[in-house]
């Protein structure tokens, strides 16, 4: 055995108030540990106090008097301290009430008499080398669970800033829209705001859309591009006052596509959902739920719900406000229009969101 | 004497507790340190005194020292002592006593015989 000198010995303290107890201890264990001793609860508790760094194992008498083992073991419950130093009960009453109890209380072992000079050794070393192994796994798993913890914080902040840059995007390109005077800036808030109420709205009726308020603000955050590709059409068309020719008309379609276009040769970081929103909504906001619209004629739930959401909200400012092709209709005539389908089809749940939110789009329109 | 013939005079075991403790040398140094021992000197005072937790403290020790150097005789009767005193009432202690007395007393004069034969 390799000699490291006493205080470079592993410790185990042995409480006993018999003092032959204590020796015979001492005696079976001194070749591999250095023993420190304590003749009650009490005095231990001192000892453990003080070198619990240095206690690899306590073997602890119950009958006691001062403080006897239960009460000492309670208290070593209560400061964690049996999850971290092996404390064998030294017992020669085998009650199993009692080996019961101290296992509740927190003990792994039993030192039982009479004492047998293999058995101790072998009890004592089996369970300072368990608790050594367990300690050093909780250390180790301790660290690997900090290490995650900075990845976890690391990829957060990543994922703030990827918001951030989103927003960047589609404020940028929100503001070359306003630039051109395309349509007024109050236009496209109020699309996003026409878009939240009826979104959330859907939220609470239909489960089955899966909407979540997270999902809800990427699709109102997006809703702000739906017209972006109108930035490609040129005036004569885009602000002709009269009705448009044909060939003009299926141009002025195009907006949709030239929408995609735009947002495809982003090339900067996007977050897929959000790109996906703002991808869905510009390019499908004039679907009919019929099939009958443009640019794919996608029909039913085929139809993106982000995009269905801005085309119920679209519509619906182009009716209440002025434009060049025509006058504002009140908040009224437009609901019925919308209702009795004469501005496009849109979905029946939609639509009876949409009733439900009536007097929020009338209020928002009034304004 | 030996320890062999210690043990034989107090009627106990030698072989089960040399196997335990595994060198003569380790039972006879352990043995002898009983003479010391001043539970049993306590177990009668605290009778006298009709203390019934001292009293069971001392006879639990006793009896527990006996259990660990293979005490046998002596070990029995301490026990049957520490059960009766378990409850902390003074009832019926007194024969038992009388028989931890008398067989402590024999332990006590083989131990005082292997320690002079040394």
């Amino acid at each position: 055995m390799e000699l490291k000198g006493v205080y470079g010995m592993k410790k185990i303290l042995v409480v006993d108030d018999v003092e032959i107890n204590r020796e015979i201890l001492r005696e079976i264990l001194q070749d591999e540990y250095e023993i420190v001793e304590a003749e009650n609860g009490k005095k231990a508790l001192e000892v453990i106090d003080a070198q619990k760094e240095e206690l690899i194992a306590i073997l602890l008498d119950l009958v006691m008097p001062e403080m006897d083992g239960f009460e000492t073991l309670e208290v070593l419950k209560k400061n964690k301290i049996v999850e971290r130093i092996p404390v064998l009960v030294i017992t020669g009453d085998h009650d199993v009430n009692v080996e019961k109890r101290c296992f509740d209380l927190g003990s792994c072992d039993f030192i039982p008499k009479p004492f047998n000079n293999q058995i101790i050794k072998r009890r004592v070393r089996n369970m300072a080398e368990f608790f050594e192994n367990k300690l050093q796994l909780e250390k180790k798993v301790e660290e690997q669970t900090a290490v995650l913890r900075k990845a976890f914080y690391t990829l957060q902040v990543q994922a703030d800033r990827l918001k951030k840059r989103n927003q960047d995007i589609i404020d940028m390109l929100g503001t070359v829209v306003e630039y051109r005077n395309l349509e007024s800036g109050e236009h496209i808030q109020r699309v996003k705001d026409y878009t939240r109420i009826l979104a959330e709205c859907a939220m609470e009726e239909f489960p089955e859309y899966e909407l979540t308020p997270d999902k809800i603000d990427t699709i109102v955050a997006a809703s702000a591009l739906h017209d972006v590709g109108k930035i490609t059409i040129p005036d004569k068309i885009l602000l002709k006052p009269g009705r448009l020719t044909q060939e003009e008309f299926e141009y002025m379609k195009s907006h949709t596509l030239r929408g995609c276009e735009i947002l495809d040769s982003i090339e900067s970081d996007w977050e897929p959902e959000s790109k996906k929103a703002s991808y869905d909504i510009c390019r499908h906001h004039h679907e009919r739920y019929d099939g009958k619209g443009y640019p794919d004629g996608l029909a039913g739930e085929d139809i993106p719900l982000s995009a269905q959401l801005v085309s119920v909200a679209d519509v619906y400012d182009a009716l209440v406000n002025e434009r060049c092709y025509k006058d504002a209709y009140s908040p009224q005539d437009a609901y019925h229009m919308i209702i009795n389908g004469e501005c496009g089809v849109f979905s029946p749940k939609l639509m009876e969101a949409f009733r439900k939110v009536r007097k929020q789009f009338e209020e928002l329109a009034k304004r | 004497m030996t320890v062999n013939d210690c043990y034989d005079k107090m009627g106990a075991n030698y072989q089960n507790v040399l196997g335990r403790f595994g060198s003569e040398s380790m039972v006879k140094r352990f043995a002898l340190k009983f003479l010391q021992d001043d539970s049993f000197d306590q177990l009668k005072d605290a009778l006298v005194k009709q203390d019934a937790e001292t009293a069971f403290r001392a006879a639990h020790t006793l009896k527990g020292l006996c259990m660990n150097l293979g005490f046998d005789s002596l070990y029995e009767v301490s026990s049957a002592l520490t059960e009766n005193l378990r409850g902390r009432q003074l009832n019926g202690w007194e024969s038992l006593f009388e028989k931890v007395e008398q067989r402590y007393l024999i332990v006590r004069e083989a131990l005082e015989e292997l320690q002079a034969s040394e």
